[in-house]
């Protein structure tokens, strides 16, 4: 396996790992089993790539999104955020209520609605993290998590206006038991960092031939 | 009756940590808090027994309010309940003696550990 290939195995791995522990954590929220497909990592130069984006977010290219956001800084910088199309937001809170399920598409989320997506977005954004920096033996010093509604160009313009040169692009999606709620999770992270995490994986393969 | 003081900044989850303990704390008091200076003026005006906190929070974080009520009490018993599941970060708060530290979310399992220990601590008072 030639060096950058190895690279993005190790990267994969390490995120497929947390990811699972997230999912564990969403599956004894919502009562549900979630079902996980392989994660993608890519790194996209932010000017010439931004397709990219498109091409990986599937679930509603010209619906609205929900995102929620946990962004880091000082050690390292940039943020993750998980992707949901709004239109099931509400059937999502009935979940992680494990209220009767409402089947209704209706967008007008209240505070309360906000405050869940938003502290099940953190759980979820903390664990991805940190089971990543545990194994990798780096800390991130979060700020306070967000929850905003975009729609696709507007997000991809969020994407490019980051000031990034380089993000690193770990994407996964999931769906909740049977619901029809599919998710996505992007991790980013400024081009210093970025660096800085590839050296350390780097540390990790040459250990594997020690 | 076991007075509990719940500071996290969603409903959701101060919700969801009192309902799991009132399930097995028949002879509890549950007072909330959405920030750490509202926690740590509701600390010391109602004196709980046990205190469940977030770290992550605007204002005085969770950090900022277990050094204060620390400070103020150090016999406070104090639990925090956080997303966050980095080792640094749980050996950082476990250096205030603090009493455990939970990963988020609160669940039923976790709540019976935690109440199982408040009955053995309070069976053990003189």
């Amino acid at each position: 396996m030639e060096n950058h290939d190895m690279t993005q195995d190790i990267l994969k791995e390490l995120f497929n790992i947390s990811v699972g522990r997230a999912a564990g954590i969403l599956s004894d929220i919502v009562q549900q089993k979630i079902h996980l497909t392989v994660p993608n990592v890519r790194i996209l130069d932010v000017s010439s790539e931004t397709y990219a984006i498109d091409e990986y977010i599937s679930m509603k290219k010209k619906g609205t999104l929900m995102v929620s956001t946990l962004s880091f800084k000082e050690n390292y910088t940039g943020k993750a955020s998980l992707i949901f199309s709004a239109e099931k937001m509400k059937k999502f809170i009935s979940l992680c209520l494990q209220e009767e399920q409402q089947d209704s598409e209706e967008m007008d989320f209240n505070d309360v609605d906000f405050d869940i997506i938003k502290e099940i977005g953190n759980i979820l954004l903390n664990c991805i993290l940190g089971e990543t920096g545990n194994l990798l033996n780096i800390s991130f010093k979060y700020t306070l998590p967000e929850v905003r509604l975009f729609n696709l160009s507007e997000f991809k313009f969020d994407y490019q206006n980051t000031g990034n040169s380089h993000i690193l692009f770990l994407y996964i999606t999931f769906v909740i038991g049977d619901t029809e709620i599919e998710g996505a999770v992007i991790v980013d992270l400024l081009l210093n960092s970025l660096n800085d995490l590839l050296t350390k994986i780097n540390q990790l393969e040459e250990a594997l031939y020690e | 009756m076991i007075k509990i003081l719940i500071v996290d900044d969603s409903v959701f989850s101060q919700r969801m940590t009192s309902n799991v303990l009132k399930k097995c704390l028949a002879q509890s008091e549950v007072y909330f808090a959405g920030d750490g200076w509202e926690g740590l003026k509701k600390y010391q005006e109602k004196k709980p027994d046990y205190i469940f906190v977030d770290l992550l929070m605007p204002g005085l974080d969770g950090h900022g309010l277990i050094k204060l009520i620390k400070e103020y009490d150090p016999s406070a018993n104090i639990i925090v309940v956080s997303a966050d599941v980095q080792n640094q970060v749980r050996e950082e708060m476990e250096k205030h003696h603090i009493i455990t530290f939970i990963n988020k979310p609160f669940t039923e399992e976790k709540a019976q550990i935690i109440c199982n220990m408040m009955k053995e601590r309070d069976n053990g008072k003189p």
